[in-house]
């Protein structure tokens, strides 16, 4: 074969125009008429705005927008379809996630953790490699976060009612003052916790790998000394919660165990059952117990037959 | 004008430099980022310091800065080099070398300003697409010309490269950053996607890698003082990849929910990825072979040779990441960013280098300014790619392995910090390697060489 310009210049369009009809035209049009999901609604201005912000910040450097089948972070109560992205312009999907995924981000947490996290991430998640983003400025921030609670869209929209239901609760408590808010906070757990001890024996490891917990997880909001002045604190409503508080107040092991495992919707308390797996919230519950609290139920006789692991006490 | 001047091959020497001020540049925004990666508060609240305003600038200056650059200024070399003929027009071809450095700076200068359109390798704005544009129609112009008035009878195999990687990587920035919509550079829904990925994965497909094939393809067979192989394997190395490397971009978002036969033929079609790819690697050593000594004594040749490595290891660890089992472990993780500077860097980062130091002391006429720094910059680089490689690859895996294990992506963070730092270590070679380039590259440009230096290589033939 004798290669000649006109040969290259002509048999490569050759090459490219069915290239182009079939990876760039063909799923174009066909993508048009891509009926909206089940959950897709529009975006307000403020969101559409916020959503710039995210483009123009490169936040998709780091976070993902759509969940897999085989995932398991946050938004992986639902996997993406098609049908999710018909207003995105450009895509969003991302490459990396050196981050969690954002797809179902809307009404994960309330606005006023949002802020503490934009301001600094590291207030609310210390060991966090999100950069700071309160250059931003107050304004730009508050368009953000309307976009992180669009994400999801209308499943997004229940969600973020629910957070708002609670967080006027929450604040009634909370000014009510704190016997009427532990009352309120303990009225929420279910019966069966509130009255359960922790099963496990209080062990030095134990409260070191509790301490490890508090730090990594816990410490930006409720403090180093567990007072809730942890940095975080100034944009909290209500406040992260002074453990010293709950002395005398009938806290359980079952209790520390549910609010964590759980987390307390409305207030900037999140859900650590992602994070964290069943030893690990038994230990860092203890550790405020025993360190903040200084009242723990740990490891009274009414506990069962004791894991292999522990010390052996006794004829059991 | 001074800027404009006219002189024999002045275009192909500017690139040359241009390249090497962009890899300063490009490495600089590298470490910047490792380090945010490592201790995030260190440039805390610094807007053009942030992490996610410096990776595009980033992923682009080392793309189109640096490895671009230099490839471009190795084309406009090796195009009237090969048809025996001079460049058809150097003004012209400094036009298009101005255009083509502005419309850089002003890509990176208004993404530092926050101001980006989003889709990887398409971030900067419409100003700075159309000058891009603008840059490589001009190039095609010269190049083609330069070709028509050849006073060769055949075409060399690296001119096919360059024309055909010129025209396609128009038509693919074209439509990947969707200019006919100037405020968003983008178009609706999951198509954007694919439409993105085509273009981000024509960017390394058929820019980077045809150029980076071309120089592969002129340097060898002189260094080797030896004929090409096959003009056989030539052919097919040629269509091949244009047939298959243009089809492939959808396996960039294999577990999104794009269309499943997208998905099909972009995992047969990277598994086919092997044809073009080893019908040039087979090619370029059957030329070399037996004569891999030539190749340790012209630091050109050395630096191809390194390249070409580099290459069969991407395009092993392409197809196979390109199969969706496989993804479940790697995708979204450091492991594609272990690939990504293998191929970008390794493979055309380092021939576009290979290009520069066998093709500058040839415009200049004299040999480059001091061999022991670049070979002192070679080894950096192959040490730092190497780190590099393992430190992300290993990082990667742990990343995948928790995700699918049931870990949450923020208890990851701890396990990579380690590899974090390693790689903000790696890339410190980086940055000493890039600015070693640089100094030799104007020294050679413009200084005298040192007299101990140009004996030695006189005694060793390195300047034929
Ligand atoms: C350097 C990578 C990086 C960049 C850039 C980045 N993030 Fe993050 N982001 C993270 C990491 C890591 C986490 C997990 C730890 C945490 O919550 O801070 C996170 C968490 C989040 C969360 C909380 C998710 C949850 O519910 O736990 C939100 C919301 C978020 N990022 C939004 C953004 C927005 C908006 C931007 C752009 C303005 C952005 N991120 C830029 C890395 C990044
Ligand atoms: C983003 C801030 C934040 C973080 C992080 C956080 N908390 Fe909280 N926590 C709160 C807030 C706010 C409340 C509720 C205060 C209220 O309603 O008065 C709360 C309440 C609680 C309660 C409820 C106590 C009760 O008696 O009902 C427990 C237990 C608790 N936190 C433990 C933890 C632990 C353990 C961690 C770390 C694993 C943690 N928190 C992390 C903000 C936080
Ligand atoms: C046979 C050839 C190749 C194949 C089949 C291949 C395949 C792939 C695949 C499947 C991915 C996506 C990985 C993921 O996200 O999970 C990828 C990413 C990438 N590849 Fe390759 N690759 C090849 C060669 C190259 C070469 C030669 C280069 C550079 C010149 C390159 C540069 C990149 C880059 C930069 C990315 C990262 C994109 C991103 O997510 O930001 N690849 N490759």
């Amino acid at each position: 074969m004798k290669m000649t310009p006109l040969v290259l210049i002509l048999g490569g369009l050759i090459v490219i125009a069915p290239v182009l009809l079939m990876n760039v035209i063909t799923p174009w049009v066909t993508g048009l008429d891509e009926p909206p999901s089940d959950i897709f609604r529009t975006r307000t201005p403020i969101e559409e705005q916020g959503r710039d912000i995210y483009v123009n910040n490169g936040c998709t450097y780091c976070h993902t927008q759509y969940i897999r089948d085989f995932d398991w972070d946050i938004g992986s109560q639902r996997i993406s379809k098609a049908g999710d992205y018909i207003a995105e312009i450009p895509h969003l999907l991302g490459t990396e996630r050196t981050g969690p995924d954002l797809s179902q981000e809307g009404g994960e947490h309330p606005d006023d953790w949002h802020m503490a996290h934009f301001v600094n991430p590291r207030f609310v998640r210390p060991d966090s490699v999100m950069p700071s983003w309160e250059f931003l400025g107050k304004e730009r921030l508050l368009a953000l976060i309307a976009y992180k609670q669009s994400l999801g869209f209308k499943q997004a929209d229940g969600r973020v009612e629910r957070q708002k239901y609670w967080k006027a609760e929450a604040i009634g408590a909370f000014e009510a003052g704190p016997d009427k808010n532990v009352e309120w906070l303990h009225g929420h757990v279910p019966e069966p916790w509130t009255k359960l001890p922790d099963p496990y024996m209080t062990s030095v490891p134990g409260l070191e790998r509790g301490h490890r917990v508090y730090q990594s997880f816990c410490i930006g909001c409720h403090g180093p000394i567990g007072d809730g002045m942890g940095p975080a604190q100034p944009f909290l409503y209500p406040p992260p919660l002074n453990f010293t508080i709950l002395q005398n107040r009938g806290i359980s092991g079952g209790i520390l165990y549910y609010q964590i495992m759980n987390g307390i919707t409305g207030t900037a308390m999140p859900y650590f059952k992602k994070d964290l797996e069943s030893e690990k919230i038994w230990d860092v519950g203890n550790y405020i117990a025993v360190t903040f609290i200084g009242e723990s139920d740990a490891g009274q006789p009414t506990r069962g037959i004791a894991v292999s692991y522990e010390p052996v006490e006794g004829p059991k | 004008m001074q800027l404009l001047k006219v002189e024999e091959n002045g275009t192909a020497k500017l690139f040359f430099l241009s390249s090497a001020f962009w890899f300063v540049l490009g490495t600089l925004e590298g470490i910047i980022d490792a380090t945010d990666m490592v201790i995030p508060d260190l440039f805390g609240g610094i807007p053009w310091l942030v992490f996610s305003r410096v990776r595009p600038m980033h992923t682009t200056t080392m793309i189109f800065g640096f490895v671009g650059s230099a490839l471009l200024g190795a084309s406009i070399y090796i195009i009237p080099a090969v048809s025996r003929t001079p460049l058809w027009n150097e003004r012209v071809g400094k036009v298009s070398l101005w255009i083509w450095n502005i419309s850089i700076a002003v890509g990176l200068i208004t993404l530092d300003l926050g101001y980006s359109q989003g889709r990887e390798y398409a971030e900067w704005i419409w100003p700075a697409d159309i000058g891009i544009l603008l840059a490589f129609g001009l190039i095609f112009l010269n190049c083609i010309q330069t070709a028509v008035r050849r006073n060769e009878k055949v075409m060399y195999v690296s001119s096919w490269y360059i024309l055909a990687g010129l025209v396609y990587t128009w038509i693919i920035y074209f439509f990947g950053n969707a200019v006919w919509n100037p405020s968003k550079g983008a178009i609706y829904g999951l198509p954007d996607g694919i439409l993105a990925w085509f273009y981000g994965h024509g960017v390394v497909g058929l820019f980077l890698t045809p150029l980076a094939v071309a120089i592969s393809y002129y340097i060898v067979p002189r260094v080797a003082r030896s004929p090409l192989y096959s003009h056989t394997l030539s052919l097919v190395g040629f269509w091949s990849i244009l047939v298959i490397y243009t089809h492939i971009g959808t396996h960039h978002i294999l577990q999104t929910p794009v269309p499943t036969w997208l998905k099909v033929l972009a995992i047969s079609g990277s598994i086919a990825m092997i044809i073009p790819v080893m019908t040039v690697l087979v090619n370029l050593w059957l030329t070399m072979r037996g004569r891999l000594g030539l190749f340790h004594q012209d630091i050109g040749g050395k630096f191809v040779m390194a390249g070409l490595v580099w290459y069969i290891l991407t395009c092993i660890q392409g197809p196979v990441q390109a199969l969706p089992i496989v993804q479940r472990m790697t995708h979204l993780n450091n492991w594609v960013i272990a690939h990504s500077h293998m191929g970008v860097f390794g493979f055309s980062g380092t021939i576009a280098l290979g290009g520069l130091y066998y093709i500058l002391p040839r415009i200049t006429g004299r040999p480059i300014y001091s061999t022991r720094l670049a070979d002192v910059q070679y080894w950096l680089l192959l040490l730092g790619m190497a780190g590099f490689f393992g430190v992300l690859t290993a990082g990667g895996l742990v990343q995948g392995n928790s995700w699918l294990n049931g870990e949450t992506v923020y208890r990851t963070l701890p396990m990579i910090h380690v590899y974090f730092s390693l790689r903000a270590a790696f890339g410190v070679l980086f940055v000493g390697a890039a600015f070693i380039g640089l100094y030799n590259v104007i020294r050679s440009i413009a200084g005298e060489p040192r007299q101990r230096e140009i004996q030695t290589e006189k005694a060793t033939g390195q300047t034929q």
